[in-house]
């Protein structure tokens, strides 16, 4: 029994494995597994319950048919060892040469169903996905209730191992879209993928790119309505987000969410997040433009309002502009890091205090107070925290060029990144493409 | 890769530096160091030419403006020349009105307003106007009365702000249009510091080829400017029996050439509504009167402009297809002080108001 003494080196490294030795209907067996992952007692009582019913049906107790668990052919170590860190119990008859896999009554590591803590909804459903593959599985197929539905297991990772699930709905997914993404997965599953920039690698989309190429959502309603457009969800054990792939331009304005208001809403939404976007983009660069090189375009009574508040000034109109940023990129940035309870104190010193300050320290006219604070809040009109982070970057090549060529510069910063958003394509469909549901069944 | 790469990196170092090096930006001043004069008066005297700039001063909160003002022999070079001593950079990007005084514009603004086109430092939107006597006094008005920066001499020709159908409005492209076309004149507003009022008009400069050649009245500008069509809404006329508003004027034309002389039939049609009457006249009445004191009014001046020979309404324009260029190159001294106007007006009267009380 030389797997037994492995398991038993192995128990001195590690503590969290048991060997637990018993009598299932009078034959010696011994358990292993890892403690954190298997409730025991419950697992043992339901084996107890299992071997008398095979014994009262008068079937070999460890014989395929009687169901207790899959056999391991072939068991070597590292079967075994891949077995237990899946969380499954392994079971050792003492008698015979065997071993067998038992799926456990497992512990419950996973927090309940909530509302989603990055997206909100306001007419929808509201539960979220969580960390719990299955759970996330489970609401899946909850929302899309379809004979086509298809689901393919992978295991990803050669040190570290992580479970993903690829879903997609047969008949309206692109075939060509569908291959590509599992000769990619299927390809490189040796890759460990610790996190989104891993996945990123192994799906074989550059490193160095301001867009990502896949979508993350919380919510079970946008993979759902994302799966019947034809396209595929990616989820990943631990990992409390579906992964859509591919993202598209139009996912920055176009929430599902939308279509659960009247028609004309749902349109002049998706308008106000065009804008949002235009404003945050455009406007730190027109500020720059319109203050330090064309100030010609502006109104009179602007001009002169703008010159009045500048007037104390000391910084150009760029140098200024940066300063301001760097702080509203550091409350954001501060803000996600900081306990929910000292949030308020953030918004508070940012807000109020610098806010006033700075202007009365005459290091920022309050003009530029205004327009930064609507770039701000413009940034998050987008859908998603990845879109918004797109977005964010795009406004300082404009802001540079603005500072350099003034208006002119503001349009060819805007060519510039609309040449570099068309240029960018995900598995052959590109980035600025307009998607569009389609049967592919005829 | 590596290959790509490493002949990215030089491009993109040598594109990001070139943009930077050649681009200039180091003369880039931010709005706060530059001067925004809105008005601008020019004088000429004794073959000097005299610049008055009036400045918004950029201060938080007050509104502030100054006068500054210098003498020389170019206009281009006294700018530069209070520029020079000044703390700020003069920029005449945003001037809003460029006041003449009389005595140039009756020696002619051709120059002038060539080298503001050439120059291109002057927005050829500016609006222009011609002072009624000296210059000094004007400046000194606009500056005890000014509460908002400066710019009441702009909002008082701008549409959307204190301009009335009285005032023409002339810009300085279209000066420069009047001067290399056969056809068009134009007529600049005349201004002087009003007695209760900081500016007040006293009719229009009509300027023939860049000289002032006569002057209209503000009765004479509202149709000139009725004539070409800048709308007249809101307009109050006073009669002898009733004051009407214009709600809304339309133009007709019909140009022949009858054995070389050029005969033009225009309607003016108006839709006015009584605002006020005396001794209650009839709607008829009303509209009787005001037809004939319209036509009248504008008989009259006809006869002059054609006197002068400056075509300020552009019906030289309604001839422009009949017409050869060399015939219209003559147009002004030989086929206008010929033409016949029919000139008729239509009037209708809407409404006669709130009150429905008045007669048919």
């Amino acid at each position: 029994m030389d797997l037994l003494a492995f398991l038993k080196t192995r128990q001195e490294q590690d503590a969290d494995l048991f060997l637990h030795r018993m009598f299932v209907a009078d034959q010696s067996v011994v358990l292993a597994g890892f403690k954190s992952l298997i409730d025991l007692p419950q697992t043992m009582m339901l084996l107890q319950q299992q071997a008398r019913n095979t014994v009262a049906s008068e079937r070999p107790l460890f014989a395929l048919e009687s169901g207790i668990g899959t056999c391991i052919r072939d068991a070597d170590e590292r079967r075994v060892m891949e077995a237990i860190s899946e969380g499954d119990l392994i079971l050792l008859p003492e008698s015979v040469p065997l071993c067998i896999r038992i799926v456990p009554v497992n512990r419950t590591l996973t927090r309940a169903i909530e509302a989603p803590t990055t997206e909100s909804v306001l007419r929808g459903p509201i539960s979220a996905f969580n960390e719990d593959l299955d759970t996330n599985l489970g609401i899946l197929k909850k929302l899309v209730v379809s004979p086509r539905l298809r689901t393919r297991s992978f295991w990803m990772g050669s040190d570290v191992r992580r479970h993903a699930v690829l879903v997609y709905m047969e008949g309206r997914i692109d075939p060509a879209l569908l291959t590509a993404i599992t000769q990619k997965i299927e390809s490189n599953q040796e890759t460990d993928v610790p996190d989104l920039m891993a996945l990123t690698r192994l799906l074989g989309f550059p490193k160095w790119t301001l867009v990502t190429r896949y979508n993350t959502t919380e919510l079970p309603q946008n993979a759902a309505s994302a799966l019947s457009k034809g396209k595929a969800v990616l989820l990943l054990d631990r990992f409390p987000f579906a992964i859509v792939l591919p993202s598209l331009l139009l996912d920055m304005f176009f929430a599902d969410n939308d279509m659960n208001f009247p028609l004309f809403y749902a349109v002049s939404f998706r308008f106000l997040r065009m804008v949002g976007v235009l404003t945050n983009v455009l406007l730190p660069g027109l500020y720059v433009a319109l203050v330090s090189v064309n100030p010609e375009v502006l109104r009179i009574e602007i001009a002169l309002s703008i010159a009045g508040s500048r007037s104390e000034v000391p910084y150009p109109a760029l140098v200024e502009t940066l300063l301001l940023l760097l702080i509203l990129e550091l409350t954001l940035e501060a803000s996600i890091r900081l306990p929910k309870t000292i949030g308020p104190t953030i918004t508070m010193v940012g807000g109020i205090i610098l806010g006033q300050a700075v202007v009365e320290a005459k290091l920022v006219s309050n003009i530029l107070i205004i327009i930064l604070a609507a770039t701000t809040i413009a940034n998050f009109a987008v859908i998603g925290f990845h879109n918004a982070t797109t977005v964010r970057l795009g406004k300082y090549l404009i802001l540079f060029l603005s500072a350099v060529y003034g208006l002119m510069g503001l349009f060819v910063g805007t060519v510039v990144l609309c040449a570099y958003i068309a240029k960018v394509s995900t598995f052959g469909i590109p980035y600025v493409y307009r998607w569009r549901a389609r049967d592919r069944n005829g | 890769m590596i290959r790509n790469l490493m002949y990215r990196i030089p491009l993109l170092l040598i594109t990001v530096s070139a943009a930077v090096t050649l681009s200039g930006c180091w003369n880039i001043k931010d709005i706060n160091h530059r001067s925004l004069p809105v008005i601008m008066g020019l004088q000429h005297k004794n073959g000097v030419f005299q610049v008055w700039l009036l400045l918004p001063e950029a201060s938080e909160g007050r509104s502030n403006v100054r006068v500054v003002s210098d003498a020389g022999k170019t206009i281009e070079g006294t700018i530069d020349r209070i520029g020079k001593n000044m703390e700020t950079r003069v920029d005449l990007l945003h001037l809003k009105v460029i006041v003449f005084g009389q005595a140039l514009a009756e020696k002619g603004l051709g120059d002038t307003v060539s080298g503001f086109m050439r120059a291109r430092d002057i927005p050829a939107k500016t609006l222009a106007a011609i002072c009624d006597g000296e210059l000094e006094p004007l400046f000194d008005r606009l500056k005890s009365s000014t509460s908002n920066n400066g710019i009441e001499a702009y909002n008082y020709f701008e549409k959307n702000a204190g301009w009335t159908p009285q005032v023409a409005q002339t810009r300085i492209w279209q000066i420069y249009r009047s001067l290399h076309s056969y056809t068009r004149d134009v007529a600049i507003p005349i201004i002087k510091p009003g007695r209760t009022t900081t500016l007040e008009s006293t009719g229009s400069a009509v300027i023939k080829n860049g000289r002032m050649v006569a002057r209209i009245t503000p009765d004479e500008t509202l149709l000139y400017n009725l004539f070409n069509g800048q709308g007249a809404q809101g307009r109050i006329e006073v009669m002898d029996h009733a004051a009407v508003q214009i709600l809304t004027d339309r133009m007709t034309h019909q140009s022949a050439l009858k054995e070389g002389k050029a005969v033009l039939n225009s309607r003016l049609h108006l839709k006015v509504t009584v605002l006020e009457t005396i001794s209650s006249p009839t709607s008829d009445r009303i509209r009787q009167e005001l037809n004939e004191l319209l036509t009248t009014r504008f008989q009259r001046m006809f006869r002059e402009l054609q006197r002068e020979e400056a075509d300020i309404l552009g019906v030289g324009q309604f001839f422009r297809a009949r017409m050869s260029r060399e015939d219209l190159r003559d147009w002004r001294s030989d086929h206008y002080p010929h033409l016949l106007i029919n000139f008729r007006v239509d009037s209708i009267i809407e409404n006669v108001g709130l009150l429905n009380t008045m007669g048919p």
